[in-house]
């Protein structure tokens, strides 16, 4: 089966900065792929190439066979992928309904239509009763909640989830995480999750990539990534390895 | 090609008074992200203020810039105090559109107390020494607007001094590059802000009274300045100043050039359009940093 | 609804006794309600403000009266070809300046405004400073003059007040219609985060076009009223600063966003200036802006203190606190 994303060796500079150097990962339809890696290594450049926000200065990147290197957001989200910031961002003088309204119009025109569409996924969320709220005034999980909602909207093929736990109390992670099952289990989206809570990412991942320095380190199931003693000294310097 | 000569000469020199204009916008800029709708028409009360004094003290307007620069210093820090420090938090439209309201009330309360006449200054220094001119490889240099550029040059180099190499200017970055970074280091950035206006403020009133000694003192002279000077700021590279300084001059040349061959009504066009031009290309200006 | 039989009926006592000045003043105020609104929807709800919208008020008069004079097209249809032409060249001048943002987008719009006063004075085809009149038609009744949007003689107040009324109607169901539907949403959208609005599929820069496109119809359409209400066209007087200003104020004081805000400002801002012009007269401070000055220290009041327009005000707690007044007097 054909990967439904594919970067190829993909590097981008910031001036003097290597942030992404020669990185290439796939993922395939319906996966999770947990990407990790300590402060620093990239992992929010790669997710702005793929999505758009950036472009990378060499490299190829292939959404379903088609080449989104270049290509603006839009076009990138028009095309099946959908993504959530590291910042939350909203559309905060809109109520919560309207910010997934403006997620919906990505697949019909009607106002009407996009409007039922927002109301089925806010239920299913989670924020249902939360409607008429404006968003700047959500609490965070929520608003992270609904950041993930509109997403979800604008119907993607692959959801980019950016430290969607950083900041939450640990109920707050656990009922994120189970939204995040329930997601990939009856949308069944491919999902890749940006985390640096190991105890989230891990159990719910497929796979794992992990990032340093801008380059990739290493891949593989959880298990076998966690007992990398190259990715341990990543994170925790000479001194832990051989410790594993 | 002597024309052409002529007209880049010329061009340096207004680009010289420009600088003067433009810098105390790219501080303002620098260091808030704020728009002065204004700016002009603090430059405007400058060239009133010569032409006043000039006219019922009979003070000479090079003298004049000294006690119309304390003036306007504090009247910057006022218009920092009682509005632009409310609406700094504000949204930024709601900023813009103070400086709109801003500009409204200064021009226009000019326009009541004084009409809208034009009105000149007869017997200043550097007028008295019109018609004495350097000639340099054909090119006529008149000595008063060299005078007037050399006056302003020597003002932005003290400035860039003062920003560069002092404690004070040290603190101003820092407060431009982090305004948290710099109040966990004791710096007040309220403190910052105000003298920042107070500052541009002066600035660009003194350049208004070198101005006045050779152009004629109207209400509306201010607002082609302001939008002048944002390309100018612009251009340069926001928060450069020496790239202020290259892109007014070279903002001197490409409006002179245009008159030098262009109907006058169009010499701003020019710089307007690059203004557009680099603000689609090159946003970082041509100079700057970022 | 109150208020629409309000608007409908205000003339009528103008005009039985002959001050025909006050149904100027409710043109005037229908006018830049109108523009208001048009302003609003580049500037409230899509969140880019555009200094310079008068170019396309100027376009519009132009176009007008160019179709009318050499073309004898009928007003109306005259319009229409204005509203066209100001769509079309707002879409070629917004598209490339649509990277820039927030203030560097502003000054841009300052700038065109900059550079289109040395052409409107200058350019041939519209007679430069000497400006274009408009042919007067004689004779006629009532009906003529709405076909023609010329009324000569007594009718000329009555006639544009009600053509006024009738466009600014449209335009505000017009605009209604578009708040709630997708464009209203994106807009809205790219105001509250660009990025944000990008990562959900919103081509931001179309939709910036497509936000000042419809200010630049609405601008348009109004310039083609002012000008056969003026029967002349010139540069200086369509390219104003006060036809930037003044809608943009008259949304801003009375509510930037809201639908009915331009309304109520301009209801409250224009019969300031007009008050001005009549109680200073020909007196010494006639003449010299004293309108303006006022209009400036309102702007600064509101951004300083009610950033969010005379809207915002707790109207309906006033009521409240009112009929509380009311009922308690009444029980005393």
């Amino acid at each position: 089966m054909a990967p439904l994303l594919q970067v190829e060796r993909s590097t981008k500079r910031f001036g003097g900065l290597i942030a992404n150097r020669d990185v290439s990962l796939a993922i395939e339809p319906g996966e999770i792929v947990g990407l990790i890696g300590p402060n620093g290594a990239g992992k929010t450049t790669l997710f702005n190439c793929i999505s758009g926000a950036l472009h990378p200065d060499e490299g190829r990147i292939v959404l379903d066979g088609a080449d989104i290197t270049h290509a603006r957001p839009e076009r990138v989200c028009r095309l099946g992928i959908a993504r959530t910031w590291q910042v939350v961002r909203s559309f905060g003088r809109m109520t919560v309904l309207e910010n997934v309204i403006c997620g919906a119009f990505r697949r019909t025109s009607r106002v009407a239509a996009a409007r039922a569409r927002a109301l089925e996924l806010l239920a299913f969320t989670g924020l249902a009763g939360k409607e008429h709220v404006v968003a700047a005034a959500l609490t965070l999980a929520d608003k992270k909640r609904l950041e993930i909602t509109r997403a979800l909207a604008t119907s993607p093929r692959l959801l980019l989830l950016d430290e969607a736990m950083s900041g939450l109390t640990p109920f707050e992670t656990t009922a994120a995480v189970e939204l995040v099952r329930r997601i990939h289990g009856e949308l069944r989206l491919a999902i890749c999750v940006v985390e640096h809570v190991m105890e989230v990412v891990m159990p719910l991942s497929h796979r794992v990539v992990v990032l340093d320095h801008g380059e990739k380190l290493t891949e593989g199931p959880p298990a076998e990534v966690a007992r990398d003693e190259r990715v341990i000294t990543a994170y925790l310097g000479d001194r832990y390895r051989g410790r594993a | 090609m002597t024309l052409f000569l002529q007209a880049v000469a010329d061009g340096l020199q207004m680009g010289l008074l420009y600088a003067l204009v433009a810098v105390g916008l790219a501080i303002i800029w620098g260091l808030m992200e704020m728009i002065n709708f204004a700016h002009g028409e603090f430059m405007m009360l400058g060239m009133f203020g010569a032409w006043g004094l000039s006219a019922w003290l009979g003070w000479d307007p090079l003298i004049t810039m000294v006690p119309l620069a304390v003036v306007m210093y504090g009247a910057g820090v006022l218009v920092y105090r009682v509005l632009m420090q409310k609406v700094q938090r504000g949204e930024m439209f709601t900023q813009i559109f103070a400086t709109v309201g801003l500009f409204f009330f200064i021009q226009n309360g000019v326009v009541a107390l004084f009409t809208s006449d034009y009105r000149f200054i007869n017997a200043s220094l550097l007028t008295r020494l019109s018609g004495a001119n350097l000639t340099v490889g054909g090119v006529r240099i008149g000595v008063p607007l060299l005078v007037g550029g050399l006056i302003a040059l020597a003002l932005f180099l003290i400035l860039y001094l003062l920003i560069d190499r002092t404690d004070f200017g040290l603190a101003l970055q820092a407060t431009a590059e982090d305004r948290d970074a710099a109040m966990l280091v004791g710096i007040r950035p309220q403190r910052m802000y105000a003298v920042a206006w107070g500052l541009g403020t002066a600035l660009v009133a003194i350049a208004g009274v070198i101005l006045a000694n050779f152009f004629s003192v109207y209400p509306q002279a201010g607002l082609s300045f302001t939008v002048l000077a944002y390309a100018i700021v612009a251009l340069g590279g926001f928060g450069s100043i020496l790239g202020t300084l290259m892109a007014a001059l070279l903002v001197g040349v490409v409006q002179s050039v245009t008159a030098a061959y262009l109907p006058p009504a169009f010499k701003d066009a020019f710089v307007f359009a690059s203004y557009i031009l680099i603000g689609l290309f090159r946003p970082q200006g041509l100079f700057g940093r970022f | 609804m109150l208020g629409a039989l309000v608007a409908l009926l205000y003339p009528i006592p103008f005009e039985r006794s002959g001050q025909i000045y006050y149904e100027t003043v409710g043109f005037l105020v229908l006018l830049n309600a109108m523009l208001g609104i048009g302003w609003n929807i580049i500037g409230g709800w899509a969140g880019q403000f555009d200094f310079g919208p008068s170019i396309f008020f100027a376009i519009g008069a132009y176009t007008a009266a160019l179709l009318t004079i050499n073309l004898g097209w009928n007003a109306w249809l005259a319009l229409l070809g204005a509203m066209v032409v100001s769509a079309a060249i707002c879409a070629a001048v917004t598209y490339p300046v649509t990277k820039l943002r927030g203030h560097y987008f502003a000054i841009a719009t300052v700038a065109m405004w900059m550079i289109a006063q040395p052409i409107g004075a200058t350019w041939p085809l519209i007679n430069g400073s000497q400006g274009l009149f408009i042919p007067v038609a004689t004779g006629g009744g009532f009906v003529h003059g709405v076909l023609t949007m010329e009324f000569p003689g007594r009718g000329k107040g009555l006639g544009f007040y009600y053509l006024s009324l009738a466009l600014f109607t449209i335009t505000l169901l017009a605009a209604r219609a578009i708040e709630r539907s997708k464009w209203g949403f994106y807009f809205r959208a790219v105001r509250d985060d660009q990025d944000g609005a990008e990562a959900i599929g919103i081509d931001s820069r179309l939709y910036k076009v497509i936000a000042r496109c419809l200010m630049a119809v609405v601008f348009a359409a109004g310039g083609t009223l002012y000008g056969f209400w003026a029967l002349a066209v010139f540069p200086d007087q369509v390219l104003e600063v006060n036809w930037n200003i003044l809608p943009m104020m008259a949304a801003v004081v009375g509510g930037l966003g809201r639908l009915w805000g331009p309304v109520l400002g301009a209801v409250v801002l224009i019969p300031i200036s007009q008050l001005m012009a009549t109680t200073l007269g020909t007196g010494p401070l006639a003449g010299r802006g004293i309108d303006l000055i006022i209009y400036g220290a309102i702007i600064m009041v509101i951004a300083g203190w009610r950033p969010n327009g005379l809207l915002s005000l707790p109207w309906s707690e006033w009521a409240a606190r009112l009929r509380g007044h009311a009922s308690a007097s009444g029980k005393a």
